[in-house]
């Protein structure tokens, strides 16, 4: 399967609730995070779980692959902390650990385990993040965006009542 | 927002906790705690659980069925419980905002003797008062209680009309502020002013939410600390500024705002709402039962959210003072935790 994972940035209202649901469930470390983009306007990033990943491509020991699901995940024991990854990925998303390892997110592999959806994905309040099959996914991409473009048409008919 | 995300069916843990107040904290507390097998009680005085998220928040940010769902699954699947319109108090009550709806009160401490464990997490519902001339006038409406009116009466839980005005002076740079002046302009004022003491690059909600109240029609004006109301026979007619210049920083590290003498000003109003920052409301006045609270009345915990009282955790803004929902989330979700290795060892040791 192709599993996407995608953040709608004009639902999201900067409220934390990935970053501190990622990092409960992460032994405090978070991997989405906000940031500050201009006075007080916070959006989080995370890992975009390339398709052709450049991340995967550099590192030498394939630590970091794919998994069953196509999330691009780091096995810690294969990495030997060269940050091949870190300069391959184009949106700074690994990190390099104290005890020398590379770790990012890995869609909480854990719960996908259980058949559960990513914590990010399942607590957002606005539910600003969706995940599942590309299809699914671009599916719900398409329709929010009609409905954005035929809103004001909407708004008139219900107008005229 | 489910807060059960981390299991399919309940765990086999045994035991029963009561949690004290359903907001993020609260529920996501619920949801850990459930999902590990306890028996979880969620007390609330409002009418449905999500607290800020559910009655203050607007709702163009925080999808009200994403929290519906969420208890709903928290209900059903979990079988948390929810005892409503029932406010949890320890010795003579105390008014804060959201009390309408209690039809029961309960002392703290027959929680405490029913259950295995309490957590308390009942949030920042109070106001805090600017401590100035007129405040108590009629046409004076703190934040939390203008935007929350408005909520009920256009969910039909009032058919009380809430303050309507043509022209509003907000007092604030924070959330708060923001969002009564939004609710204001939308619900048909034809002038909004937002007033900050400090700049815009001060302001706690920031720079770009104040820029789009502004593009959107609201007065932003900086540098104005309110001296006092303007009454005439005991309704507000106004507020009377002093403009400010930026000092050397405080504790904050932010510059302090600086009276400067002879620069009042009025801004005429019939409506005057104060959002200057709202205080913790823990279920007891002064310290009760073993349970601390700190000079700006936040329950104290240490490291892994007990109180001076073995048997009472507590989390989310009642602990931290005013922050954001995830913080509250994350707050909530390091507590049940907590709680839920107290309970495992308390069970091994018997
Ligand atoms: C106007 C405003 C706008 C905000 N906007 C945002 C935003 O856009 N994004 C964001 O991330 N954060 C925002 N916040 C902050 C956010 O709402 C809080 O940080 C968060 O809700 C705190 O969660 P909590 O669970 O600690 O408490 P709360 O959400 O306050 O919940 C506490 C609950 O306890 C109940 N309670 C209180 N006392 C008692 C009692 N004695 N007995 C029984 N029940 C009781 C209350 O009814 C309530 O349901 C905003 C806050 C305000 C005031
Ligand atoms: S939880 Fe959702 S709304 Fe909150 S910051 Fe993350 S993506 Fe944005
Ligand atoms: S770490 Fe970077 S390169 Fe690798 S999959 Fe994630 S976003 Fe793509
Ligand atoms: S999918 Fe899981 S690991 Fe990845 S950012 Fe979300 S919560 Fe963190």
């Amino acid at each position: 399967m192709r599993t996407l994972r995608v953040i709608n940035y004009d639902a999201c209202i900067g409220c934390y609730t990935c970053e501190e649901v990622c990092r409960f469930l992460h032994e405090d470390r978070a991997y989405i995070k906000l940031y500050d983009v201009y006075g007080g306007l916070r959006k989080p990033i995370s890992c975009f779980h390339c398709y052709t990943a450049p991340c995967v491509y550099a590192c030498p020991t394939g630590a970091m692959h794919k998994d069953r699901d196509g999330a691009t995940v780091v096995d810690p024991r294969r990495c030997i902390g060269c940050t091949c990854c870190i300069a391959a990925c184009p949106f700074g998303i690994p990190e390099l650990t104290p005890l020398g390892y590379v770790t990012k997110c890995d869609l909480c592999s854990d719960l996908r385990k259980q058949g559960l959806d990513p914590g990010c994905v399942a607590m957002c309040p606005a539910k600003a993040i969706s995940w599942g099959s590309m299809e699914k996914v671009v599916e719900s991409i398409r329709k929010r965006f009609l409905a954005k473009i035929m809103a004001p048409t909407i708004e008139s008919v219900r107008e005229t009542g | 927002m489910r807060f059960g995300f981390l299991c399919k069916e309940r765990g086999g843990a045994r035991g029963r906790v009561a949690i004290v107040g359903a907001g993020p904290a609260g529920l996501a507390a619920a949801g850990y705690l459930a999902c590990q097998g306890y028996e979880v009680d969620v007390y609330d005085k409002l009418p449905y659980p999500g607290g800020m998220m559910m009655f203050v928040i607007p709702s163009f940010r925080i999808p009200r069925d994403s929290i519906v769902e969420g208890v709903e699954d928290l209900e059903k699947r979990l079988s948390v419980k929810f005892v409503l319109k029932t406010k949890v108090f320890e010795g003579d009550d105390r008014h804060d905002e959201g009390d309408d709806f209690v039809e029961r009160r309960v002392p703290l401490s027959k929680l405490v003797e029913e259950y295995d464990v309490v957590l308390i997490t009942t949030g920042t519902w109070r106001s805090r008062s600017m401590g100035i001339e007129g405040e108590n006038a009629l046409g004076v409406v703190p934040a939390l209680e203008y935007i929350y009116r408005w909520w009920l009466y256009e969910a039909k839980l009032t058919n009380e009309k809430p303050f309507i005005a043509k022209r509003v002076v907000v007092i604030g740079g924070g959330l708060a502020a923001i969002d009564a002046a939004e609710v204001a302009l939308k619900r048909g004022a034809e002038e909004v002013f937002l007033v900050y003491r400090r700049t815009i690059r001060e302001a706690p909600a920031g720079e770009y939410e104040i820029r789009r109240l502004v593009r959107e029609g609201v007065n932003w004006i900086e540098l104005a600390q309110p001296k006092r109301i303007v009454v005439e026979n005991n309704v507000a007619r106004g507020v009377e500024f002093v403009r400010m210049r930026l000092g050397e920083p405080d504790e904050s590290g932010r510059p302090r705002p600086v009276p400067i003498p002879g620069s009042e000003f009025v801004i005429e109003a019939d409506l005057v709402v104060p959002a200057i920052g709202e205080e913790p409301t823990p279920p007891m006045k002064s310290e009760v039962l073993g349970i601390k609270l700190d000079k700006r009345g936040r329950i104290v915990v240490d490291h892994e959210y007990r109180t001076g009282n073995e048997k009472v955790f507590a989390a989310g803004d009642v602990v931290t003072g005013p922050s954001m929902v995830g913080r509250a989330t994350g707050s909530g979700l390091r507590a049940a935790r907590a709680i839920d290795r107290f309970l495992r060892a308390r069970l091994r040791t018997g």
